[in-house]
């Protein structure tokens, strides 16, 4: 058995929350090892004073002090957790600082989380599987190219994508929204080997990814099962043609969302938010209902509207929703409540994501969500920046798998 | 989740620290498996970690103490010697309360002093220490109100 | 015998203090120790579960952080279980149990609302001040009365 990979973890508070057991539990899920980076007292406090950032918890400076001796290479590790209380303001600049202080001055990968008592191994999961990916398959994340003939299965949790890619070229895709996760996932399938006009034998590697990885994956007998943040991260810039230096990766997803900080196409930094659905696409599906509209059409709505004039007093999908209906009562225009609600997705994923990550450009949105242009609108006026969505966007997980399929293709 | 089932209910541990230029942490560990009654003495490099029922922890520790009464410091560990879960081979680094104690062990010194010194003197006649509390620096508008109260 | 809550409440030097002057320390080893030696759900390494920031609701609202109301579940009983305390005041690098400033401010607000003896100190930084600090201490515990 390979090694598990050494994953540091710098933290105040989760053995007192009591969900140190569940960061554990989902690190050795995934071949990792949880450990404290060892350091004597006269390196915490002489560490701490060089760092400069005057906080008052021990156990905070004990991590600033733990971060400085990975930076400085004075222990040795493969990734860095970094995870503080939920709520606390301290904490969380912590948090932040060191998660920029350690992505700016060395190679390690890292995530950084805050978590309350309901903090679940199965919500670290996707994270932890990320990380140790990172550190362990820098090979496999390093493939530019597609070869051969593969299959890329993306088993969300709102809509199951397909691609078969040739040469590295898309050649035949398949769409649907997740009914039965296995169902779903064969009918995609068919529908991308169809119009690729390939034999399901031709296919030479398989790869998926998504909430149903495991499962479809088994069924299918892929070659890769991998989690969406490297996936994606690959399949973006990939598609967007960006395989070198820095992008920022925003997957708003049926879900959850994903802000990914990314160097030579392998994450950096990265978050997964998964609280609020006012964040997520599923807002946006209400709205396009409520205003009578297919999903597709929320978009260019949006563009001929104005957000500012529609006053929204929560992200909440619930009381949120309320504003726009009551903005539409008192005579506003749907084009302006079209562009309200993707203001406000937008804004919530700005102002609780991608504070987490360092945005370097391009900004690539991915997913399904990246075609309602009025949201990607939205997102360039928040960072100030023209984002680019890529070809194929909504199937950038399907793509990730199909390209990082190709290096399974046995030789024969 | 799994059923946790606890070990060694009803007994206690204790650190005994021994911080002195005559005893070593070996001498001290001689004398307890010397003495011992069955508590389990594990030799560490700050003194020893003692586990068992509280009578017997009791008695140990206070025949330990007159070794070097004013060089051995005693407090209650959670974990019983040895524990995995507060183990530094598992950790891969210390306990975050070790650096707790090696930054008390830079101020026991000077109580080893103080315990020495108060051998032959009455506590009574000596000073008190600086007290925290009287330590705040007097509010500006209050120093003026009192001032102006005095006037007045 | 009077039970004194100790600040840190991780001290060695507290700890051996009170016990060695025939009162009974209340330390984060002995919550510790209650959780480590209770049967329930495997939370390692501490024995303290998700239901503990719940107890710690007695202490601290649900805005405050887990950790804080987790470490109050430890501290809470004992605060209100204490006859005095004794709080060093430049206790800045006591970690774990004591790691989290916001804690370790409501456990001392606590302990000050309570109508009990109290010694407020700060560390002995030179041998005549560790002898005016055990002196403080040892006079304290003995003016608690009923001492081992």
């Amino acid at each position: 058995m390979t090694p598990p990979v050494r994953i540091a973890q710098l933290s105040c508070g989760p053995e007192y929350s009591g969900v140190q057991h569940e960061i554990n539990t989902a690190a050795k899920e995934v071949n990792g090892e949880i450990f404290y980076p060892d350091i004597a007292l006269k390196d915490v406090q002489h560490d701490f004073d060089i760092f400069g950032l005057d906080v008052r918890s021990p156990d905070l400076r004990l991590a600033i002090a733990r971060a400085k001796a990975l930076v400085e290479g004075r222990v040795e590790a493969d990734a860095v957790f970094i995870a503080t209380c939920f709520r606390c303001a301290e904490g969380a600049i912590v948090r932040n600082e060191l998660r920029h202080y350690i992505h700016e001055n060395s190679k390690l990968p890292v995530v950084s989380y805050s978590f309350t008592e309901r903090t679940t191994s199965g919500t670290l999961l996707t994270r932890m599987e990320a990380l140790t990916t990172i550190a362990r398959r820098r090979a496999l994340l390093a493939r530019e190219t597609q070869q051969g003939i593969t299959l890329g299965l993306d088993s969300g949790s709102a809509t199951t994508k397909a691609v078969v890619m040739k040469d590295n070229k898309i050649i035949g895709t398949g769409w649907q929204p997740t009914i039965e996760v296995l169902k779903s996932a064969q009918e995609v399938i068919s529908h991308a080997l169809g119009e690729a006009g390939i034999q399901r034998d031709d296919v030479q590697a398989v790869g998926t990814t998504g909430y149903g990885r495991f499962l479809v994956g088994k069924e299918i007998g892929a070659d890769l099962i991998q989690e969406e943040l490297t996936v994606n991260s690959k399949g973006a810039v990939f598609l967007a043609d960006r395989q070198h230096g820095p992008a920022t990766v925003i997957d708003i997803g049926g879900m959850d969302n994903k802000a990914i900080s990314v160097m030579d196409g392998i994450p950096g930094t990265f978050t997964m938010g998964g609280i609020c659905a006012g964040a997520s696409g599923r807002f946006l599906e209400m709205t396009a209902k409520r205003l009578g509209v297919e999903i597709t059409e929320l978009g260019p709505l949006a563009m001929k509207g104005f957000a500012g004039r529609v006053p929204m007093n929560s992200y909440c999908i619930v009381f949120g929703t309320q504003s726009l209906v009551n903005a539409l009562a008192t005579g506003s225009t749907r084009e302006d409540v079209a562009a309200a609600a993707c203001h406000s997705v937008a804004e919530q994923v700005f102002e609780q994501q991608l504070q987490e990550v360092d945005i370097k450009e391009p900004v690539l949105m991915v997913g399904g969500t990246s075609l309602i242009e009025g949201l990607v609108f939205a997102m360039g006026e928040l960072l100030q920046t023209k984002i680019v969505v890529p070809p194929y966007s909504q199937y950038i997980g399907a793509v990730g798998s199909a390209l990082l399929a190709s290096g399974f293709i046995k030789d024969d | 989740m799994t059923d946790y089932i606890p070990a060694r209910v009803g007994s206690v541990t204790k650190y005994v620290v021994v911080e002195s230029f005559d005893v070593t942490p070996a001498d001290l560990a001689a004398r307890a498996y010397e003495i011992s009654q069955g508590a389990m003495i594990k030799e560490t490099c700050f003194g020893l970690v003692i586990n068992g029922q509280p009578e017997e922890v009791d008695r140990l520790i206070a025949e330990l103490r007159s070794v070097d009464p004013d060089h051995i410091f005693i407090k209650d560990r959670g974990f019983p010697p040895g524990d995995s879960r507060r183990c530094r081979a598992n950790l891969g680094g210390a306990r975050p309360g070790y650096h707790g104690m090696e930054y008390e062990m830079t101020i026991i010194p000077y109580v080893s002093h103080g315990l020495e010194i108060l051998k032959d003197n009455d506590e009574n006649k000596i000073a008190a220490p600086e007290n925290p509390l009287a330590h705040r620096v007097l509010d500006i508008s209050r120093l003026k109100k009192i001032i102006d109260a005095e006037e007045s | 015998m009077a039970k004194v809550f100790i600040y840190p409440s991780t001290s060695l030097i507290l700890s051996d203090m009170v016990a060695r002057y025939g009162h009974t320390p209340l330390s984060s080893a002995v919550a510790i120790r209650e959780r480590i030696q209770t049967a329930g759900f495997e939370s390692p390494p501490l024995q303290i579960t998700p239901e503990e920031p719940k107890k710690g609701l007695k202490w601290a609202a649900v805005e405050v952080p887990s950790g804080v109301r987790g470490r109050m579940a430890l501290y809470g009983p004992m605060i209100e279980a204490c006859e005095a305390a004794i709080i060093i005041n430049d206790a800045d690098f006591a970690f774990g149990c004591m790691g989290c400033a916001r804690t370790n401010e409501l456990i001392t607000f606590l302990v000050r609302q309570k109508n009990i003896p109290k010694l407020d100190l700060f560390y002995p930084k030179s041998e005549e001040e560790g002898v005016r600090f055990v002196a403080a201490i040892k006079r304290f515990l003995a003016g608690l009365g009923g001492s081992k």
